[in-house]
C-alpha cells in the first residue's frame, strides 16, 4: 500500500466514525429532548396508533418527511423550510398545538433537530417513551402485589362448594346470570379422569362411581387420580409444551438427540412428586447449581437445552459462530421470561420493547445471567468451526446445560441483536420495572464451579414477592381444567396480554398455591372441588346470548380432546394400550410417502405396528422435521417455541386422517375383536358393551337402534366382525368421542 | 384476523351484483357459514383489487449461480484465476476450500426476445419466453447457510417457527378451492430439502394454513384413501352413520359451534378423496400437453409432471404452489460447491423445458395474467471458485424472476457490482420481495397482520417495500 493510498484510507476511515458519532449524538439528542416533546405536544393527534388529525403521523421519521395534507412535516437540514416549525412558531398556515404555543426553548429544540437532518431511530416505541412506559408499569395489574381481598358475597349461597365458587358466582350474579346445574356423575368421571389422567375411565369405574353414593364418592376420586401416576404423564406433557420438548435438533440436519427423553421422564417424575414449584424451576434453570445436585438435576437443565439448534451447521465464520450462539440464548431468555415471568422479554434483543417496559439493556442483563453456561453432553454429529465432528464423550448419556468456572465472560449489550456489534457493558440483573426487589447476585470464590446467576434467578422467581410469577403459574393450571386461562394470554402479561377475567380469584389462587408451598396437588384438588367444576357442560340461553365465550363460566366447556389424548383414548378403547412408562421414544408407522419429506434422520418404515409403538402419545418421538400427522393436525406443538395455548382447530384433513389412516383402521378392528360375539341374541349387549367404552355411558334406545340395524346391514355384506369394525370405527370419528363434556 | 374486510363485511357489502349473491349461495349451500367462524379457510376478499390470483413459486433449492445463469459478468474472464478486491475471507461458507480466485462462467450467454433479455445456453426453452420475464438481479439475503436461509425465503425470519409466506397467503385470502388444500408443495424426486417440513410450516398459525405435500404420482396426499379393505360403499355407509350421530350430537349441544362444522369438514373430506385424486390424473392431458412438458423424457419426467400438475392445481383453485427442484443437498440440489457446470447443466435440462411449458401453457389458457411465477432459490453462488470448478453460498447478490401475475416482462430490474458479488443498484430485500409477491394478490404487507403471544406479526416484520417499478 502505497502512502498516498493508505492516508486516503485513514481519511475514510476518519470520515465514518465522525459520521457516525454524530449520527449517535443525534440520536441522543432526540431521546433527550425531541421525543419527550413530541409526546407530550403531538402524538394526541399524530400518531399512528391514534388519530392521525389532516392525515400527518409524526411517531417516525418517514411520518415527518410523508407528512400530511399539506406536504412534509420536515425538510431534513433546512428549519426554515419545514412546515413543523413554520407551524409551532404559528408563522405560516397551521398554528401548533392548537391549544397553547410551546415554548421558546422547546421551538429551539425542534429547530436543533431539524438542523441536524432530523434523526429519529426507528428502533424505538412509536408511541410510548421507555420512561412513560415504566410509570405505566407501576399501575399494571400484573406487576402488582397479590391482593387480599375478602371473599365476594354471592346470594346462591347453597350452590357454593369452596372459596373459588364464590369469586366465580359473585360475577355470573352480577351479570343477571346463573351456573349450570351440577353434572352427573358419569360425566362428571369421565371429565376429571381425562382432565388428571389424559385417559378414558373404564366402565367398570364409571359404575362404580355412579353407584356409589357416599357423600365423600367425588373427593375420594379426585384424591386417587392425583395420586395415580399417569397424572405426572398428563400434566407432565403440559409443561413439555411450555418446554418447547423435541427429540431432534430441527434445523438443517435434524438430529436426534438420543438423551433428550431423560428430561421428559423428569417432569413425568416431577409431577408424580408434586415437587415443590420452587424447586421445579431451580433445578430446571440451575440444576447444577442447586443444592443437592445431581444426574437428576442436570437433567432438569434440559429444559434450557430443548430448543431447536443448529450444531452441526452453524457456518464456519467467527461471525456466524458467535451469532449462532447470540441465537441460542435467545431461544432461552425468550422460552424462560415467556414460561415463567408471562413476558416478551424476547422482543427486546435488537432494541427496546416496542410496547412493554423491557429495554435491550433488560434483555443482555438476562443475557448476562446464562453467559457463563456451557453445553454438557453433545448431540452426536456436533462440529467445531472448522466442520470436524467433535468427539462426544459416550459416557455423558445426558443433556444438560452447566457452568464450570465461577467467572463469566463480560457481557455487552449487542446493538440491533447483532453479536458483532457490541453496545455497553452489562452486569447480571433482572428488568427494572420488576421493583419488588433485585435478587444479589453474589461474586462467587474464584475457585467455584459457577457464578450462581442462574440459581438466583430462579429464587428470585418463585420468591413469594413475584406476584407475577405466580399469577402466571396458577394461571396456566387453571386453564388447563378449564379449557382457557382467567388471563386468556396466558405466556403474556404484559401491556398486549388480555386482563383477568376474575382478578381477585387469580389473587386468591396465587396466594393458596404460596401457602401451600408451591406443590400443585392441593391446589388442584380445592378446583375439581369447586361447584364450578362441577358445572354441567349445557348453557342456559341467556348466558349463550349474554357471555358467548363463556368468560363467567356459567356451564363447563365442551372441549375437544387433545391430540394425544385422541390416540391415547383409541388405544384405550381398543384395549391395546400399552400403558409402559418412560424410556427412549417410540416411532409409530408414517406413510410411505411421507417419509421423503425429512431426509435427516429418517423415520423408519414400518410394515405393521405393534404393541412397542401402542404406547401414550407423549411417547412418540418428536421430529421436528416431521411430526406425526395425527398429532399435528390435531394442533400438538410444532416444538419451535414455547407453546402455552394449543389451538382447536378444525380442518378436512383431520376427518382424513381419522377416517383412512390405517392406525384407526387396525384400532377400529382392535375393538372390534374385543367386544366380539357371535350369538344374534347378545348383539344390543355387545353394542352397549362398545357404547360403554367409548362414551362412557350405555346407549338410549334411539341410538341402540339405529346402530343394531347398522350393523346387521354392514353383516350382510360382510361378517360380524367387519361390521362390528365399522361401528368402532363410526364411533372413534364421532363427537361424543372427541369432545370431553 | 386483522384484515379490514372480513367474511361478514364481505357479506354485508355483497348487497348489490349478481356475483356476490351467487357467492353467498353457494357458502351456504356448502355449509361454510354454519358454524359461523369455524371454517379459517372460507375464501375471504383481498384487501385491495388484486392482479394474481395464484403463485407458483418455482423454488431453485440449493442456490442456483445468479453469475452463471442470468447475470453474467463477463468482467471474470478477466479475473480468472485472481483474487478480486471484493471478496472477504468471512464471506466464505465452506472456510478451507472456498479461495479468493475469479472463477470465470463456464456458460455462454446471448440476449433473448425483443428485450433483448441476457440469459445462458442452459434455457433453450425458457429463452424463448425472455419478454414475458422479469429478471431481477439485485436480490440479496442474509444467510449464507442453507437452512436459515431457506427459512428466510420462505418465512422471512433466519430461524424456524414463523409461518411460511403460502401460510399467509392462506391466512389471507382463504381458499378458492372447496375440495383442495390452499397450498400445495411439490417436492423434487430427490426428496425434501433441509429443514423439511418446516420449510413449509403455518408456524404459530393454525394447522390449516400449512402447505401439504403432493404428489404427482401414486397417490396424491397421504391418508387420501381408506386402507385397501375399506370399499367406497364401505366408506360411504359408516359416514352416513356418523353424520347421523354427529348431527345429533351437534343439535344437543348447541354451546359449541364447531360441532356443525365438524360435520361438513367430513363430507368435504369425503370429496376431497375424489377431486385430488382427479387433480393429479395427469392422463387426462393430452399427449401433446405432456409431450410439452417432457413427461416422455427421463430427465424432465419428475418437474414435467409436477409443473403440470402445478397447472392443474392453480386452475381449481389452489392459491399458493411452491415446487422444488433439488432436494437433500449437495449435487442433488443445485448446491454446486465441487463442479458448477455439471450440477447446473442436470439442473437446468430437468427444468428448462417444464419451466418454458407452463408459461407457454398458462398463457394459451389465459391463466398466466392471473397467475404470478417466481423463480429462484435461498441465495446465489459465489464469484470466486470454490475446490477450482465449483462456488460456493453467497447471498450478498443474487437473481430471481417472476414472470405474468401483473408483473411487467422483458425486464432486467435491478444490478451487481462488476463481479456479481453484492446487489448494489435498486436492491431488493427477502421482505420487499415478500411484499410484492403478496401485493400482487391484493394484500398490503403492512396490514396483513397475526396476533400471537400478544404482538401483531407480519410476513414482512418491520420492513419491506413493494417493488413498484416493476409492476404492469
Amino acid at each position: 500500500m502505497t502512502l498516498r493510498t493508505s492516508l486516503l484510507l485513514m481519511a475514510l476511515i476518519h470520515c465514518s466514525h465522525q459520521k457516525v458519532l454524530a449520527e449517535e449524538e443525534g440520536v441522543a439528542f432526540f431521546e433527550a429532548k425531541v421525543r419527550p416533546l413530541l409526546i407530550q405536544h403531538c402524538f394526541e393527534c399524530h400518531s399512528s396508533e391514534k388519530k392521525q388529525k389532516g392525515d400527518l403521523t409524526l411517531d417516525s421519521r418517514a411520518g415527518f418527511l410523508k407528512g400530511g395534507e399539506s406536504g412534509a412535516a420536515v425538510v431534513p437540514g433546512n428549519p426554515e423550510k419545514s412546515l413543523l416549525i413554520q407551524a409551532v412558531k404559528h408563522e405560516g398556515d397551521y398554528a401548533m398545538p392548537p391549544e397553547k404555543q410551546l415554548a421558546a426553548e422547546e421551538i429551539a429544540v425542534l429547530e436543533k433537530w431539524v438542523s441536524q437532518g432530523a434523526p429519529f431511530p426507528d428502533s424505538g416505541s412509536p408511541l410510548l417513551g421507555m420512561e412513560k412506559k415504566l410509570a405505566q408499569a407501576k399501575t399494571h395489574w400484573s406487576f402488582q402485589p397479590l391482593m387480599k381481598d375478602s371473599l365476594p358475597s354471592v346470594k346462591q349461597t347453597t350452590w357454593v362448594r369452596n372459596e373459588i365458587d364464590h369469586y366465580i358466582l359473585a360475577s355470573i350474579e352480577a351479570a343477571g346470570l346463573s351456573p349450570a346445574p351440577e353434572a352427573d356423575p358419569a360425566t362428571l368421571i369421565r371429565r376429571v379422569t381425562f382432565d388428571l389422567l389424559g385417559l378414558p375411565p373404564t366402565p367398570e369405574e364409571v359404575t362404580a362411581f355412579v353407584n356409589n353414593n357416599a357423600p365423600d364418592a367425588y373427593e375420594r376420586l379426585v384424591e386417587n387420580l392425583l395420586q395415580n401416576k399417569h397424572y405426572g404423564e398428563r400434566w407432565g406433557r403440559h409443561w413439555l409444551d411450555l418446554a418447547r420438548y423435541a427429540d431432534s435438533s430441527g434445523f438443517h440436519n435434524d438430529l436426534d438427540r438420543p438423551w433428550a427423553w431423560k428430561y421428559r421422564d423428569y417432569v413425568v417424575d416431577s409431577f408424580n412428586e408434586d415437587k415443590p414449584y420452587s424447586r421445579f424451576v431451580a433445578e430446571q434453570l440451575a440444576g447444577d447449581e442447586v443444592s443437592e445436585a445431581n444426574e437428576q438435576t442436570l437433567i432438569a437443565t434440559g429444559f434450557c437445552r430443548n430448543g431447536p439448534s443448529n450444531d452441526d451447521n452453524m457456518g464456519k465464520t467467527a461471525a456466524a459462530i458467535k451469532q449462532y450462539r447470540a441465537d441460542q440464548l435467545d431461544d432461552l431468555i425468550s422460552t424462560t421470561s415467556s414460561v415463567f415471568l408471562g413476558v416478551t422479554i424476547g422482543c427486546a434483543r435488537c432494541h427496546d420493547h416496542k410496547t412493554d417496559p423491557f429495554t435491550a439493556k433488560d434483555y443482555y442483563q438476562l443475557l448476562a445471567i446464562f453467559y457463563g453456561t456451557e453445553k454438557y453432553g453433545l448431540v452426536p454429529g456436533t462440529e467445531d468451526a472448522n466442520g470436524v465432528k467433535l468427539k462426544t464423550d459416550a459416557a455423558i448419556q445426558i443433556q444438560a446445560l452447566v457452568e464450570t468456572k465461577a467467572k463469566v465472560p463480560v457481557t455487552h449489550v449487542m446493538k440491533r441483536g447483532n453479536a458483532m456489534n457490541l453496545g455497553e457493558e452489562v452486569e447480571p440483573a433482572v428488568p427494572a420495572v420488576f421493583d419488588f426487589g433485585q435478587p444479589h447476585f453474589p461474586i462467587p470464590p474464584v475457585d467455584a464451579k459457577s457464578s450462581l446467576r442462574r440459581r438466583t434467578l430462579a429464587e428470585w422467581i418463585t420468591s413469594p414477592q413475584n406476584a407475577l410469577a405466580w399469577r402466571v403459574l396458577v394461571n396456566r393450571i387453571w386453564q388447563h381444567h378449564f379449557g382457557q386461562g382467567l388471563v386468556r394470554t396466558t405466556s403474556n402479561f404484559g401491556f398486549q396480554g388480555a386482563t383477568p377475567s376474575h382478578p381477585e380469584l387469580l389473587d386468591y389462587l396465587a396466594t393458596r398455591l404460596i401457602t401451600q408451598e408451591g406443590r400443585w396437588k392441593p391446589l388442584h384438588k380445592e378446583i375439581l372441588l369447586s361447584a364450578t367444576y362441577r358445572q354441567a357442560s349445557s348453557a342456559s340461553a341467556a348466558s349463550l346470548e349474554r357471555d358467548p365465550e363463556n368468560r363467567l363460566l356459567t356451564h363447563m366447556p365442551l372441549r375437544r380432546m387433545e391430540a394425544e389424548v385422541l390416540r391415547d383414548s383409541i388405544l384405550a378403547v381398543s384395549g391395546k394400550l400399552n400403558l409402559k412408562f418412560g424410556g427412549p421414544g417410540i416411532k409409530p408407522r408414517l406413510p410411505a410417502e411421507l417419509i421423503p419429506t425429512s431426509q435427516r434422520n429418517r423415520w423408519p418404515e414400518v410394515a405393521k405396528e405393534d404393541a412397542q409403538h401402542w404406547r401414550r402419545s407423549l411417547y412418540i418421538y418428536s421430529k421436528r422435521q416431521l411430526l406425526m400427522p395425527i398429532m399435528e393436525l390435531f394442533d400438538a406443538p410444532s416444538t419451535n417455541e414455547s407453546c402455552a395455548t394449543r389451538g382447536e382447530s378444525l380442518v378436512p384433513t383431520q376427518s382424513l386422517v381419522l377416517m383412512n389412516d390405517d392406525f384407526v383402521e387396525t384400532q377400529a378392528m382392535h375393538f372390534a375383536s374385543r367386544v366380539l360375539s357371535q350369538a344374534e341374541p347378545d348383539l344390543p349387549g355387545t353394542i352397549a358393551q362398545m357404547f360403554e367404552l367409548a362414551y362412557g355411558r350405555a346407549p338410549h334406545s334411539e341410538r341402540l337402534q339405529q346402530a343394531e340395524v347398522f350393523v346387521r346391514s354392514r353383516e350382510a355384506q360382510s361378517s360380524r366382525l367387519h361390521a362390528l369394525t365399522d361401528l368402532a370405527h363410526v364411533l372413534f370419528n364421532s363427537s361424543e368421542f372427541i369432545y370431553i363434556p | 384476523m386483522n384484515l379490514p374486510l372480513n367474511r361478514r363485511a364481505l357479506l354485508q357489502a355483497s348487497g348489490a351484483g349478481f356475483g356476490m349473491l351467487a357467492l353467498q349461495a353457494l357458502l351456504n349451500q356448502e355449509g361454510v357459514l354454519a358454524g359461523d367462524a369455524s371454517n379459517p379457510l372460507a375464501a375471504k376478499l383481498p384487501q385491495f383489487a388484486p392482479k394474481a390470483k395464484a403463485v407458483i413459486f418455482l423454488f431453485m433449492y440449493g442456490g442456483p449461480s445468479h453469475i452463471d445463469l442470468f447475470d453474467p459478468k463477463p468482467v471474470l474472464s478477466e479475473w480468472h484465476g485472481k483474487p478480486i478486491p471484493v471478496w472477504k475471507t468471512e464471506d466464505a461458507f465452506m472456510g478451507g476450500k472456498t479461495k479468493n480466485v475469479a472463477f470465470a462462467s463456464p456458460y455462454q450467454f446471448a440476449r433473448h426476445g425483443e428485450a433483448g433479455i441476457e440469459m445462458a445456453e442452459t434455457f433453450p426453452h425458457l429463452a424463448r419466453h425472455a419478454d414475458e420475464l422479469c429478471i431481477i438481479r439485485s436480490l440479496h439475503a442474509e444467510s449464507n447457510n442453507h437452512g436459515p436461509a431457506l427459512f428466510q425465503m420462505n418465512s422471512g425470519f433466519l430461524l424456524a417457527g414463523r409461518p411460511s409466506i403460502g401460510s399467509w397467503v392462506t391466512y389471507g385470502l382463504g381458499s378458492e378451492s372447496e375440495n383442495l388444500p390452499a397450498y400445495v408443495v411439490l417436492l423434487d424426486h430427490q426428496g425434501a430439502p433441509v429443514n423439511g417440513a418446516l420449510n413449509w410450516s403455518n408456524g404459530f398459525m393454525p394447522a390449516t394454513y400449512q402447505g401439504v405435500p403432493f404428489r404427482s404420482s401414486g397417490e396424491p396426499i397421504a391418508y387420501l384413501k381408506p386402507p385397501k379393505q375399506v370399499s367406497n360403499d364401505r366408506q360411504r355407509a359408516r359416514l352416513d352413520l356418523l353424520k347421523q350421530w354427529n348431527e345429533a350430537y351437534a343439535a344437543a349441544n348447541p354451546v359449541e359451534s364447531s360441532l356443525n362444522a365438524r360435520v361438513n369438514a367430513y363430507e368435504l373430506a369425503y370429496r376431497m378423496q375424489m377431486s385430488a385424486t382427479e387433480c393429479t390424473d395427469l392422463d387426462q392431458e393430452t399427449d401433446a400437453t405432456q409431450e410439452m412438458y417432457g413427461l416422455q423424457n427421463k430427465v424432465t419426467a419428475h418437474f414435467g409432471r409436477n409443473c403440470l400438475l402445478a397447472r392443474r392445481l392453480v386452475e381449481r383453485g389452489v392459491r399458493f404452489v411452491q415446487l422444488y427442484s433439488g432436494g437433500n443437498e449437495g449435487p442433488r440440489a443445485w448446491d454446486a460447491h465441487d463442479d458448477l457446470k455439471k450440477n447446473h447443466d442436470l439442473h437446468c435440462q430437468e427444468t428448462d423445458r417444464p419451466i418454458a411449458a407452463l408459461i407457454s401453457d398458462l398463457k394459451a389458457r389465459g391463466m398466466l395474467e392471473t397467475t404470478l411465477l417466481v423463480w429462484g432459490g435461498e441465495f446465489g453462488r459465489s464469484p470466486v471458485a470454490e475446490n477450482g470448478k465449483g462456488r460456493d453460498h453467497h447471498p450478498k447478490g443474487f437473481t430471481m424472476w417472476m414472470c405474468g401475475g401483473g408483473i411487467q416482462g422483458g425486464k432486467v430490474y435491478g444490478a451487481t457490482d462488476e463481479f456479481g458479488y453484492a446487489a448494489v443498484e435498486k436492491k431488493v430485500s427477502v421482505p420487499d420481495l415478500h411484499a410484492t409477491l403478496l401485493h400482487q394478490l391484493g394484500l398490503n404487507h403492512e396490514q396483513l397482520t397475526y396476533k400471537h403471544s400478544g404482538r401483531d406479526y407480519r410476513l414482512t416484520d418491520v420492513s419491506g417495500q413493494v417493488i413498484r417499478e416493476i409492476l404492469s
